[in-house]
């Protein structure tokens, strides 16, 4: 078989955007090759778009073999466990009322992260971005400080070798660091400590 | 009009040898130096990074600042490639082959000193060629009609695409995707939003800095983290950084071609360091006296790839100083930050803009001065650099990111933007899509819907006029035959096992 699986997939992303593109763009006025409305420009990249998608799928019928790298079946649940547990996060915060803004997203998208990390060879993606979600999460209202330490705290976890001493000492290094950077030198609006002590 | 380019130089040297200006090129140089050094972080993801502390800068000390992290990261990426076998950056590579076996031989100093020397002779000869062809192709350009803005940028994205790695046809796919991102927010013409969903945050369109970010920041952290540590031990003693009189004869020719072929395939959009690198090595042993001594430590093949890599890093803003046009990822983040400073880069940007014009291009010669300062006798502190485990670096990356990301718009929602895009990368990588093509659509996309809607308005709904127009049609023809010549199965293999290492 000379299949190219990669390729497969990649033709399909292309072809699957082209689509949801196209589809969306029926809002927008398309307006005439002399006079472009909002929707003629997208619609051309989307064409393109599925077009090439369609090429790229049959090249890869013959450029092959180029396997993805074999999964585990704990790997291959963890994908759909982190798109359950993206929109559990989502649709919980909601339900709770006591969030507003985008903290609704922020609990999805740990949530997410985390249910991806279930499986140990999606620990590093998982986690790292656990680690920005985090951020998200508690910047707004517990302060810059708090929030460097979480996040690194839980990205630390992406890397087995991490020891606690050496994980506090980067935490103490990068809150100098980033309180001086910043908040010294470049003085951007954010709390820095916990908003319920400082008020 | 000689006197002419002494004047705007002389001009251009008040301007980067203000006192702020050349503290933040030194600041600039030393970062670049250390992500040179350092693997697995290179310049776009740095870059990207850095892209929010430089907005409270004025323009100029910005771009001064992030072009002496490219330039500085070509630098850097060759004193690990001699002295450890391991390429700080991609344009590095090539000079493992000779340049690690020279320091085998004991000869480390030797190709230390050959790379600095022959880097900063590249360098001055390349700003010069970029002062000088910057006003010509501007004047150029100014004839430009939107049409032939629109196919020279199509020309630009086609070529980018056609020099990526991998299939020609996923790197336009791609080019494609950034293209159709760059269309979200608000409709420049008639107001309307366009695939917004209705969140305020996207009505100026996707992040810039959030895109970058998560695409070549977050996915790079992540990759490194899966590829087990490896490291090399010093192979020897640095020795002396003299070079005999038998060597710099064999150097110099060499430095004098890889400054010419550098310079001219850093104007090519796509092209840029680690080609001409390559392309350089490649033309050293076929010309070479010594062809029996490549592989095992010739001289030429350091000099050559290493003056071709930094000509081309500063020949590769000719695109974007006169045209507008980013040539490869690097050039397409500079845009971003023209652009978020309120700068619109093109043809006008020489009169509109002389002091960020000239001060860049004069601060290109003080950053490669700069850098042999730098380079050559601190090389002890930067070898000492590497001992840093990657496991105390990502998360500092990461919490860089994080805050730099929010604090372009105070919003959270830039945080989570990162967080998406980074997923997004991921599972590109894992697909051998490219994300440097997209970076560049992303970039132009808005740029060529507003020149095809001009010019297609003018013409009246005639879409032969990109045909009839004669430069429009030479770009399309020459954008044709880029692309014809990469589907052909022989070309493209040979293209392949080019860029493959």
């Amino acid at each position: 078989m000379k299949i190219n699986t990669k390729d497969l997939l990649a033709g399909g992303i292309f072809i699957l955007l082209a689509i949801i593109g196209l589809w969306l763009n029926t809002d927008h006025t398309l307006g005439d090759a002399r006079r472009m409305g909002p929707g003629y420009m997208p619609m051309l990249a989307f064409l393109v778009l599925g077009g090439l998608g369609i090429a790229v799928i049959v090249a890869g019928l013959f450029s092959g073999p180029d396997p993805l790298a074999s999964w585990t079946r704990l790997e291959m649940l963890a994908v759909p466990i982190g798109i359950v547990t993206f929109f559990l996060g989502y649709y919980a915060s909601e339900a709770t009322g006591l969030f507003t803004g985008w903290y609704s997203l922020g609990w999805g998208a740990l949530a997410g992260c985390l249910g991806l990390s279930v499986a140990p060879g999606w620990r590093p993606v998982g986690l790292v971005h656990a680690g920005l979600a985090v951020f998200g999460l508690m910047l707004e209202d517990l302060g810059l400080m708090a929030s460097i330490a979480g996040c690194t705290a839980v990205a630390a976890l992406a890397e087995t070798q991490h020891r606690v001493k050496g994980v506090i000492g980067m935490i103490l290094f990068l809150a100098v660091l980033c309180y001086l950077v910043f908040i010294a030198y470049l003085d951007i609006r954010v709390p820095v400590w916990p908003v319920f002590l400082t008020q | 009009m000689i006197q002419e380019l002494l004047g705007n130089l002389a001009f251009g040297l008040s301007v980067a040898l203000t006192f702020e200006n050349i503290l933040f090129c030194f600041i600039g140089c030393v970062i670049g130096t250390a992500i040179g050094v350092l693997p697995g972080i290179g310049p776009v993801a740095t870059i990207s990074l850095l892209l929010p502390i430089t907005f409270g800068q004025p323009a100029t000390t910005a771009i001064i600042m992030l072009a002496g992290i490219y330039y500085g990261s070509q630098y850097g990426g060759s004193t690990t490639a001699i002295l450890l076998n391991l390429p700080g950056e991609v344009s590095a590579v090539v000079t493992t082959i000779e340049g690690y076996k020279m320091a085998r031989r004991g000869r480390a100093g030797a190709a230390l000193a050959t790379a600095a020397i022959g880097s900063f002779f590249a360098g001055t000869v390349a700003t010069i060629f970029v002062a000088a062809s910057g006003p010509l192709l501007t004047e150029v350009a100014l004839s430009f009609g939107p049409a032939d803005y629109f196919s020279l940028m199509l020309l630009g994205l086609i070529i980018s695409a056609v020099l990526a790695q991998g299939s020609v046809m996923k790197a336009i796919g791609m080019v494609t995707v950034g293209v159709s991102l760059g269309l979200v927010g608000t409709d420049v013409q008639t107001g309307q939003q366009r695939f917004t969903f209705g969140v305020p945050e996207l009505s100026d369109g996707l992040s810039f800095a959030s895109l970058a970010m998560g695409l070549f920041g977050i996915s790079e952290i992540i990759l490194n983290l899966e590829r087990p540590e490896s490291r090399n031990a010093l192979s020897s003693k640095v020795g002396s950084l003299w070079l005999t009189k038998a060597e710099w004869k064999r150097a110099i020719p060499s430095i004098l071609r890889g400054t010419m072929l550098g310079s001219a395939l850093g104007i090519l959009p796509g092209g840029g360091a680690a080609l001409s690198a390559f392309g350089s090595y490649m033309m050293e042993r076929r010309l070479s006296k010594y062809k029996h001594e490549f592989g095992t430590g010739a001289i030429e093949g350091v000099a050559g790839p290493e003056s071709a890599n930094n000509a081309a890093s500063q020949t590769s803003f000719i695109p974007l100083l006169t045209l507008g046009i980013p040539g490869n990822a690097v050039m397409a983040l500079m845009v971003g930050a023209l652009i978020i400073q309120g700068i619109q880069p093109g043809p006008r940007m020489v009169e509109a803009q002389p002091e960020l014009f000239w001060g860049l291009i004069a601060s290109m010669w003080v950053g490669n001065l700069m850098l042999l300062v730098i380079n050559l006798p601190m090389i002890g502190i930067w070898v000492k650099l590497l001992q840093v485990p990657y496991k105390f670096m990502y998360p500092s990356i990461l919490v860089f990111i994080a805050i730099g990301s929010y604090s372009i718009n105070n919003n959270v929602f830039d945080v989570y933007q990162v967080l998406a895009f980074g997923i997004l990368g991921y599972l590109f990588s894992k697909l051998r899509m490219e994300p440097a093509p997209l970076l560049i659509g992303f970039v132009l996309g808005p740029m060529m819907e507003e020149h095809l809607r001009r010019a297609m308005l003018l013409s009246r709904g005639d879409v032969l006029v990109f045909v009839e127009r004669p430069i429009s049609a030479t770009l399309l023809a020459i954008a044709a035959l880029a692309l014809i010549t990469m589907l052909l199965p022989n070309i493209r293999k040979k293209k392949d096992a080019a860029l493959a290492e």
